[in-house]
């Protein structure tokens, strides 16, 4: 046994040799990561509807909170999903009674969750999260459904752009389905949201979405 | 910090481990300590040649040219790829920019002819066989894909020992090498059937 530990120790210090890579020139770019069911014929709806408020996700806070339009961030990060969705021939409704899609955006803040799952219901680690109640009263404990796998690491820093079928409503179940996401890492730079980055990073989203698109119809 | 710590181990290796070990040593053992520049052939991943890596070998002459004995080296090549959209499944897309990497450590026993002896200039040929670990990564700045893997390693090589002259064993190496193991990794969207390598080793003999 004493005749092996000098090899031992000799594969040790070699696997600590390796080199690793410039995180520097990596920490310059965006990562986006987008989901969607592939079942879901996304030129089947017209209408959406999209809060004009941002969700902070924080692990640490139990109370929600929303910031609004009326802050310049909130502002840009909206009206570049309304720029995309209009683009692609969905019409905007102030009613959320009326919409097919549902759009909710979401930031994450702060968050101790870095390990990868295939699990998508990301936002369990948190004391709150959209209600789906937010959609029409009559959904309050309804339960969200993803038709497809997620396997993301959700870290600080990262803005979530969800997209619910709220005209396939499951009555019988009770779930709303999620038909798209999108996240997008890399956003925040010294503790605060980079906005240039965040509507890169939507653009992004959609650019490697083709599918949302109403005209295909 | 890892190019330091390397250059310092190899440089400690060069200074420290002549002297302490002529004492103990039979004439007919040698030891290479070498600085090593490593590229992967036929494989589009982490293919960016670099010099982060070192290759220990020693061994024991069994008759006046033929000596056996054992290797030990490792090797990092890593490789930046631009942002690109990747097709992970039907339903999922990745926009990242990232560094691909390779990190192997093959080790075993080697065979060794050289083709004149206690001379200034001694070229040799080796045949090396052995295992090797390797670590195949794709690096995004929020999420870290790997694939570890073992496999058989077999690396020829020729080159040449430099000594001062024929009494003083101290001397110069250089070696060129190609190395095969049968590894087999898959990364992300990338796989691994082997890996083959071609590089050259320059460093100390003793």
């Amino acid at each position: 046994m004493k005749k092996l530990l000098p090899l031992l120790l000799l594969g040790i210090v070699l696997t600590g040799c390796q080199k690793e890579p410039d995180w520097g020139k990596l920490s310059n770019d965006l990562l986006v990561y987008t989901h969607h069911d592939t079942s879901c014929d996304f030129s089947q709806y017209n209408t959406y509807y999209l809060p004009d408020s941002v969700l902070m996700l924080d692990d640490s806070e139990k109370e929600p909170r929303y910031i609004s339009v009326e802050d310049p961030r909130a502002r840009n990060i909206v009206e570049s999903i309304e720029s995309e969705m209009n683009s692609r021939g969905y019409v905007e409704v102030h009613d959320n009674s009326r919409a097919d899609i549902g759009i909710i955006t979401s930031y994450i803040k702060r968050t101790n969750t870095y390990v990868g799952y295939d699990y998508p219901y990301w936002w369990y680690d948190f004391y709150y999260y959209w209600p789906f109640d937010y959609w029409d009263p009559y959904y309050n404990g309804w339960y969200p459904y993803y038709p497809y796998p997620v396997t993301y690491s959700y870290t600080t820093g990262t803005l979530v752009v969800e997209m619910i079928a709220l005209k396939e409503a499951k009555k019988e179940s009770q779930q709303l389905p999620f038909i798209w996401t999108a996240c997008m890492a890399g956003v925040e730079s010294s503790n605060q949201v980079n906005i240039s980055k965040a509507i890169s990073g939507i653009y992004q989203a959609f650019e490697q979405s083709p599918y949302i698109n109403h005209k295909a119809q | 910090m890892k190019s330091i710590r390397i250059l310092a181990i190899a440089l400690l290796a060069c200074i420290v481990l002549p002297g302490t070990l002529s004492a103990q040593l039979y004439k007919s053992t040698y030891f290479n300590v070498d600085w090593q520049f490593n590229g992967i052939v036929g494989n589009d991943f982490a293919n960016t040649p670099s010099g982060w890596g070192m290759n220990f070998e020693g061994g024991r002459y069994v008759t006046s040219k033929i000596a056996v004995g054992l290797y030990a080296s490792f090797h990092t090549n890593n490789k930046y790829v631009e942002p690109q959209v990747l097709e992970l499944s039907p339903s999922s897309h990745l926009y990242t920019d990232q560094v691909q990497s390779v990190f192997q450590i093959p080790f075993g026993a080697l065979l060794k002819y050289r083709f004149v002896e206690d001379s200034m200039f001694e070229p040799y040929v080796t045949a090396k066989m052995g295992a090797m670990y390797s670590r195949m990564s794709s690096s995004s700045q929020v999420v870290e894909f790997y694939d570890e893997e073992w496999g058989f390693n077999v690396q020829p090589e020729v080159g040449v020992s430099i000594f001062p002259s024929s009494s003083n064993r101290t001397g110069i190496h250089i070696g060129i090498y190609y190395n095969y193991s049968t590894n087999q990794s898959q990364c992300l969207l990338y796989n691994m059937n082997g890996l083959n390598n071609i590089g050259f080793n320059l460093g100390v003999t003793f």
